[in-house]
């Protein structure tokens, strides 16, 4: 019964880090309606920048989270600029492989920046987990789920209590009423993928300092883990990144603990492609051609 | 030529059956994510049956790409009806399901004291049926390119055919083929069967060129590869997806000059390309172009 609960806590924690990567993939998705596979990456930038910066100027955790949000809108930007501006009312595929295009960019920069195969990251805490009964805590579980938690609020304001908000709505429900409304769809293209990739970048620092880590790998791993949860949630819903996030933690907490790791992922891509295939009806409402 | 140029001719051979394995499909209107499974598929079930039942290789080619075709068939049967983005994580879920299949997957003999086979992360060696029958590594670029001819000249006759246009005819509007009487359904699963037939043969002469296989060898990075390779090579002809092989792998490995900023010249250089020419170097108007240039 402690496992249960304890494995369902873990989920939880573990699902507010795939929300935020979620929230991020799925802002991009609603306003361009086009896949930005290069979103992990970015956020891997992000979190490497953050890594040379503590590197080499041994930098706080502040100044280093803001060298991760600021990281990953740079190279949102470059990646909006170079992928999706240009392909806007054009080819889905090529601004989709375009941003594959990129990813490989970012993955080698890194590996010429700092060629080691893991760096070190600082933790936020460092010490020993919290404990409640027989179920323990780690402070940085608790700050990511507040963080999403904050997130997702900040997020609501910015869409339905600002001008940009409305202006960002409209160009998600109708984009050619939109313009003809005389909203510029480019600019909220490139204040969109700003948007989303702050969000990523913050997901990434608080991924990064929770593993207390940075590979490679992350740029993938990120990439990976949003497109599953954004999937999951119904493509192009903001709630629904959020529930497809913690929906995907907990799914993965609990088979981690009944049949290991190998079994965990398994699993996840099992109930998308049935889920996919099954046709629910939450997942196919929207296009996504 | 050195052992080098040839490996890099080999392996510009092998990765143009899974390229134009997802080329098919694009031309067909679908966007896989997944046709590293069936490259998998391949390599796995042709070194098993040439390394641990002692098939010789052409038999083993023939049964995996059956293989491959059942397996593609069977994975299009439910997603096929998916539209865009839908089809591509369909295909992207079972390609990962099968990468960690493969790591689950311990299966070996004892042959003269050994045990072959394939065992899960460790991956798969000694598939040796190449080396064992004397066949050198120059023999072996002839057996690859001589296979991708044939691919080849097959897609140049179908699309010159009916149903090469019933093919873009489905690809371009479903809808309007439909109307007209296409059975859309049916000729996207032979399409499917056809593209894992294709990936599955790159994967056995793949299996048997490097004697080692891993379940790594058949992540998504291969996959979104063969899909870049297509896109930029061109969706106007079948000569296109060997372009883009011949691009990355050829050009850049090739020439060693961008050595350890290969991914950064090659990324950039496809997503500028792309802006160009969103449908690839070789689009369906520089195809005409180039047709009416030289007939």
């Amino acid at each position: 019964m402690t496992d249960l609960a304890q494995n369902t806590l873990d989920g939880l924690f573990l699902g507010s880090s795939y929300a935020l990567l979620a929230l991020g993939f799925t802002l991009i998705f609603g306003v361009l309606r086009r896949v930005n596979l290069s979103f992990g990456p970015a956020v891997m930038f992000g979190c490497y920048a953050a890594t040379w910066v503590h590197l080499n100027f041994g930098a706080g955790l502040v100044l280093l989270a803001m060298v991760a949000v600021l990281g990953s809108i740079l190279a949102g930007a470059y990646v909006e600029r170079l992928c999706f501006a240009p392909h806007r009312g054009g080819s889905a595929i090529a601004a989709m492989v375009a941003s594959f295009a990129l990813w490989m960019q970012f993955e080698e920069l890194a590996t010429i920046a700092l060629p080691r195969h893991v760096y070190d990251f600082p933790a936020l805490h460092g010490g020993a987990p919290l404990a409640f009964g027989a179920l323990t805590l780690r402070v940085e579980s608790l700050v990511m789920l507040l963080a999403a938690v904050l997130v997702c609020a900040l997020l609501w304001w910015i869409l339905y209590r600002t001008r940009f908000g409305v202006a960002v709505r409209a160009v998600i429900d109708q984009p050619q009423a939109a313009q003809l409304a005389g909203i510029s769809v480019p600019r909220i293209f490139m204040l969109t993928f700003a948007l989303a990739s702050a969000i990523g970048g913050l997901a990434g620092f608080l991924i990064a300092s929770s593993h207390e880590q940075v590979t490679p790998m992350l740029g993938m791993w990120s990439t990976m883990k949003g497109l599953l949860a954004m999937m999951l949630g119904g493509l192009g819903s903001l709630p629904g990144a959020v529930l497809g996030g913690l929906a995907l933690g907990l799914l993965e907490a609990h088979s981690q603990w009944f049949f290991g790791p190998q079994t965990r992922d398994l699993i996840a891509y099992a109930l998308l492609f049935i889920l996919l295939a099954a046709r629910v009806p939450w997942m196919t409402t929207r296009s996504a051609s | 030529m050195d052992d080098y140029a040839i490996g890099v001719l080999t392996n510009v051979g092998l990765i143009s059956f899974l390229a134009l394995s997802a080329y098919l499909l694009l031309i067909a209107g679908e966007m896989s994510f997944g046709q590293q499974a069936f490259f998998g598929v391949g390599a796995y079930a042709g070194g098993m049956l040439t390394a641990m039942y002692g098939w010789p290789l052409p038999l083993a080619a023939l049964c995996a790409m059956a293989l491959g075709a059942l397996a593609q068939f069977l994975v299009g049967l439910p997603t096929l009806r998916l539209r865009g983005l839908y089809f591509a994580m369909a295909t992207l879920a079972a390609a990962e399901m099968a990468r960690i299949l493969f790591e689950l997957f311990h299966f070996q003999r004892q042959l003269e004291g050994e045990p072959v086979g394939p065992d899960g992360t460790q991956g798969f060696r000694g598939i040796r049926w190449v080396f064992e029958h004397g066949v050198e590594p120059l023999g072996y670029l002839g057996i690859v390119y001589a296979l991708l001819a044939l691919a080849l000249v097959a897609f140049l006759l179908v699309e010159r055919s009916r149903l090469g246009a019933t093919l873009r005819g489905v690809g371009e509007d479903p809808e309007l083929a439909a109307s007209l009487g296409v059975d859309v359904n049916r000729v996207k699963l032979g399409v499917a069967a056809a593209a894992g037939a294709l990936a599955a043969l790159g994967g056995v002469l793949y299996a048997h060129h490097n004697t080692y296989i891993e379940p790594r060898n058949f992540d998504i990075m291969l996959g979104v590869h063969s899909l870049a390779y297509a896109l930029i090579g061109g969706l106007g002809t079948a000569l296109g997806p060997l372009v883009g092989v011949v691009l990355d792998i050829g050009a850049l490995e090739g020439s060693r000059v961008f050595h350890g900023y290969r991914m950064i010249v090659f990324g950039g250089l496809v997503a500028l390309l792309l802006i160009w020419r969103p449908r690839g170097l070789l689009d369906e108007r520089a195809v005409q172009w180039l047709r009416r240039r030289f007939s």
